[in-house]
Parts: structure tokens; C-alpha cells; sequence
């Protein structure tokens, strides 16, 4: 039988692996707003992952990570589309 | 007024508009929009500068209706005119002798500036441009405008219930990511002190009500269910189409006039439509949404709008969401290929 | 392994079915509006039910708190984010992908 941390160890890898498909709509593009949904994906899976780990090791500070990557992974789209348009005014 | 595309143009024609109905009382008002072309019409890229002139100052006299607003006081009578395209226009001289002369056919008594007013591309000429105006005998104003960006009301007056709810917030947040330990009491209590001084005055478009607040999330909760159908919904029908080997789509972007108010219910219905079913809102100005829908199939659910119905009930209550569907309101979808 | 962690186990890997379909989504999906419709959806079906196992998962109170505030979050900001950048694109004159470009390609 696995353990029940083995299992949330073993999705959470799952989401790396989609964070590196996503990586490769990074790479390719083409425009640069595909990219940045692709990192905001990229990032939202992180953040899944270190939620699966501090569940996993029942570690409520890496919650604490996982909270602070949320709130960047945000500010950098919303940073990002907010300064790629001219002037500002996205939201 | 001389017209370039910039970013205060629009309040520029907003404050000359204005200028126009205080003066209207006093005789006849004449309102004169020039955009001045800074290439012969017989050079090779004339056709598309005059095109995209043409296209400016019918967008100016938009505007000036818009100002007017329902009913135009009577006696302003708005002129546009493109300038400068019978010769070759290098220094702020030309565009002053171009637009003085202009000034001079027509009997125009007073110039008003855009403060971002650069037909020149990047050069700024906006000074020696006024200095040169000068050189005739009418009156050079600059319109006394802000960017757009700074004027927007970020600041309302804070009251006591708006520093309270930022301050109980911050304080709550702070706590729940904080190790309970007595220091943490004191330093949250400063830190949320602090969010509240600084924040209580752009936080809210209204004041908190508990009242309202308390329906509102009354209401929200009979929401949330319908919500996470739809997104259950939407999430299968993502996962078929994303699945299947042909791709089936047929995307398309149209636009929705909801009929709702205000920025909360706004930001709602747009996220909710995001989260729904193949819908996905792409840009929202006041109430025009434009959304970009996935499939065919979608874009009628979309204009059935169960969806915007729900969203006014949690909002407005059950009368409001007696108002018709988009469809019904005539809103059949622009852009929508039979 | 109790039936509550089954339980929980089932929830993570139904979130890890969506978060897999986002991912095939954002690979697969012809251009960035498209993108952006498997970006917030999906993606944000994924890390709710995810995150919501690890909240069943974790035992003390506070923690269970916190991973509750972090998928009320991600809920709320994931499709502001798609939306904000669907809206970027829009605004730099980007088209969307119709059945017609495709039917010109082939």
C-alpha cells in the first residue's frame, strides 16, 4: 500500500511535468502574450506542486510559500499586460 | 483646435466642448478641428495620411456629440478641416503660418492646444509652436487638462466604517499567516493600522453597508452552486475539445451589452463568464463586453444570458433580474456569422 | 490508506486530470485567446480541487486555513490574470484564430 504522502508527492510531480509543457509554449511563442500565459500557467502549477509538498510533509510553512507565489505569479501578469500596453488602462 | 492622435485629445475636446456651451449663452460658438498633414497630397504615403486624418476628426466629432450630450444647446456648429497638405511643413513656423491662416479664412477668435500635441512624430513642438501662434492676433490657450491616466477618481473621502473594514481585514489576513504568538498581535495590529491609513480612501466606491453587504452574500450563495455547475460544464467541454484529436473549434470574438452597473457586478459578470462554459472576456469598457467565445454553441448560451441574470440577482435583488436577456434586447451578437 | 485519504487522493488526481488538460491545452490550442481559455479554466479547476485535497490533507486548523485562503485566491486571480492578457493582446491588434485561417493553411 503507498502512503498517502507518497501519492500527493507523486501528483505533485505530475504538475512539474505540466509546468515543462507549458515551458514549451514559452519557448515558442509566437507572440509574447503566449508566453506570459504560459508562465502564468507555469506558475499556477508551482504553486499546486508546493501546496502538494506542504501537505505532504504537513509543513504549513511552505503554505506560506506557495501563498507569496501565488500573489507575484498575479502581479506579474497583471504587471505585464498592464505595462505592454501603451499608457496603462488594463484594469 | 489643431488635432493629433494623443493621449489627452480626448479631454482637450472635452474641455473645448465645455468652453463651447458656457460661451453658447453669449452668440453663436463655431467649433474648428484641424489635423494638419505634414506631407504633400501628391507624395506617395499622402492617400494613407489623409485617410487616417479623415478618420481622426470624424472620431472627434463623435466625441463632440457625446459631450453635447442628449439634447445640444443650439447655436454650436462644429468644422473640421485638413490643413497643410498643398506644401511641404518642417518647423513650428509652417504649422503656426498653416493654422493662422486657417484661423484667419474662417475668423476663428481663440487656438486651443492639446498639452500632448505633437504632429511632428517624436519632436516635441508643442512650445515653439505657441510661441509662433502668438504672432497673429487671436487668443492661444493650452487646454488646462491632466493625462487621462491621473485624472481618474482614485480618492474618495474615507469615513470611519471604511477605515474599520480595511483595518478588520488586513488584521485578519495578517493573523491567519502569522504564528499566534503575542508579538504577532502587536505587529499586526501596526501593520493593518498602517494598510488602513493608507488604503481606506481607494478601497470602496460606496460605503460599507453591512446590510447590503449581508444580502449580497446571501444571494451569493445561492449563486455559487450555478457557478460551479457552469464551471464544471465549461471544464469538461475544455477537456473534450482540448482532448480531441481534430480539435473541434470555432472561435470568434462578439460583443455583449450587459445590463449591469456599477464595478463590482461588472468584475463579476466578467470573471463568471470567463469561468463559464467556452466564454472568455477579452475587454470590458463600461458596459460593452467583448467576449471571446470558444464555439458556436457557447455564443448562445451567452446571449440567452441566464448568466448576467444570475449576476444581477446577486447584486440587485430579484426584481433586477426581471430584465430581459441580451437577445430579447435586440443584442443578437454582432459579428456573429449565421 | 483510510478511505479519507482516498478520498483526497481521488480529488488531487481529478485536479491533476484538469491541470494536465490546461497544460495540452496551452500545447495544443491555435492562439493566445484560445490559450488563455485553458489557462483559466482549466488551470483554475485544477488548483482548486488540488489545493482543496491538500487542505483535507493537512491536519492543523491554521494550515487547513490558509490553504483554504490560497485556493479562494487563486480562484479569483487566475481568470483576472487570463483575462488581463487576452486584454493586452487584444489592445496590440492581435487576431483571433478563426476556422478560416486554418482551412487557408491546408
Amino acid at each position: 500500500m503507498v502512503e498517502l504522502s507518497t501519492a500527493l508527492l507523486a501528483i505533485a510531480a505530475a504538475f512539474v511535468v505540466f509546468a515543462l509543457v507549458a515551458l514549451y509554449r514559452v519557448f515558442v511563442g509566437p507572440t509574447i502574450h503566449d508566453r506570459v500565459i504560459a508562465v502564468n500557467v507555469m506558475g499556477t502549477n508551482t504553486v499546486i506542486a508546493i501546496a502538494l509538498v506542504a501537505a505532504a510533509f504537513d509543513q504549513s510553512v511552505f503554505l506560506d510559500v506557495a501563498l507569496v507565489y501565488a500573489l507575484l505569479n498575479f502581479l506579474l501578469s497583471i504587471a505585464f499586460s498592464k505595462f505592454n500596453v501603451e499608457h496603462g488602462g488594463v484594469l | 483646435m489643431p488635432v493629433d492622435d494623443s493621449v489627452t485629445l480626448r479631454n482637450t475636446v472635452a474641455y473645448v466642448v465645455d468652453e463651447a456651451k458656457t460661451a453658447v449663452t453669449d452668440g453663436p460658438v463655431e467649433l474648428h478641428f484641424v489635423d494638419i498633414a505634414s506631407t504633400r497630397s501628391v507624395d506617395p504615403d499622402a492617400p494613407e495620411e489623409l485617410a487616417e486624418a479623415s478618420e481622426l476628426l470624424e472620431r472627434v466629432e463623435l466625441w463632440v456629440e457625446e459631450d453635447l450630450g442628449e439634447d445640444p444647446p443650439a447655436g454650436i456648429s462644429v468644422e473640421t478641416a485638413v490643413l497643410g497638405a498643398d506644401r511641404y511643413l518642417f518647423s513650428p513656423g509652417d504649422y503656426a503660418d498653416a493654422i493662422l491662416e486657417y484661423a484667419a479664412d474662417v475668423g476663428v477668435d481663440r487656438i486651443v492646444l492639446d498639452p500632448e500635441y505633437s504632429p511632428g512624430g517624436a519632436t516635441p513642438m508643442l512650445r515653439p509652436l505657441q510661441l509662433e501662434l502668438t504672432r497673429g492676433d487671436v487668443d492661444v490657450a493650452e487646454a488646462p487638462v491632466e493625462r487621462r491616466t491621473e485624472t481618474t477618481v482614485l480618492t474618495r473621502a474615507a469615513s470611519l466604517p471604511k477605515y474599520v473594514t480595511v483595518f478588520g481585514a488586513s488584521y485578519l489576513f495578517y493573523m491567519l499567516l502569522s504564528a499566534w504568538k503575542p508579538l504577532d498581535f502587536l505587529t499586526g495590529f501596526l501593520t493593518a493600522t498602517l494598510a488602513a491609513v493608507l488604503l481606506a480612501p481607494v478601497a470602496f466606491s460606496q460605503q460599507p453597508s453591512v446590510v447590503r453587504v449581508g444580502k449580497q452574500l446571501a444571494r451569493m450563495l445561492l449563486f455559487v452552486p450555478y457557478l460551479l455547475k457552469e464551471i464544471a460544464v465549461a471544464n469538461l467541454q475544455i477537456a473534450y475539445v482540448v482532448l480531441h484529436p481534430s480539435l473541434p473549434i470555432d472561435p470568434e470574438i462578439v460583443e455583449l451589452r450587459a445590463a449591469v452597473w456599477g464595478d463590482a457586478p461588472v468584475t463579476t459578470l466578467a470573471n463568471s463568464i470567463t469561468l463559464t462554459p467556452g466564454t472568455l472576456t477579452v475587454s470590458v469598457s463600461d458596459r460593452a463586453f467583448d467576449i471571446h467565445s470558444l464555439t458556436a454553441g457557447s455564443r448562445e448560451d451567452l446571449f440567452g444570458g441566464s448568466l448576467e441574470r444570475a449576476v444581477r440577482f446577486v447584486f440587485y435583488g430579484r426584481e433586477a433580474a426581471a430584465i430581459a436577456s441580451p437577445r430579447e434586447r435586440g443584442d443578437g451578437g454582432e459579428g456573429q456569422d449565421g | 490508506m483510510t478511505p479519507v485519504e482516498w478520498g483526497i487522493v481521488a480529488l488531487a488526481l481529478l485536479g491533476a486530470f484538469f491541470g494536465g488538460v490546461a497544460a495540452m491545452g496551452i500545447f495544443r490550442l491555435p492562439d493566445v485567446y484560445t490559450r488563455a481559455h485553458a489557462a483559466s479554466k482549466s488551470d483554475t479547476l485544477g488548483a482548486v480541487l488540488t489545493v482543496g485535497a491538500a487542505a483535507l490533507a493537512l491536519q492543523s486548523g491554521i494550515s487547513t486555513a490558509k490553504a483554504v485562503f490560497l485556493l479562494v485566491f487563486m480562484f479569483l486571480t487566475n481568470p483576472t490574470a487570463a483575462h488581463a492578457i487576452a486584454r493586452a493582446a487584444q489592445d496590440q491588434g492581435i487576431e483571433p484564430w478563426t476556422l478560416d485561417d486554418e482551412e487557408g493553411e491546408t
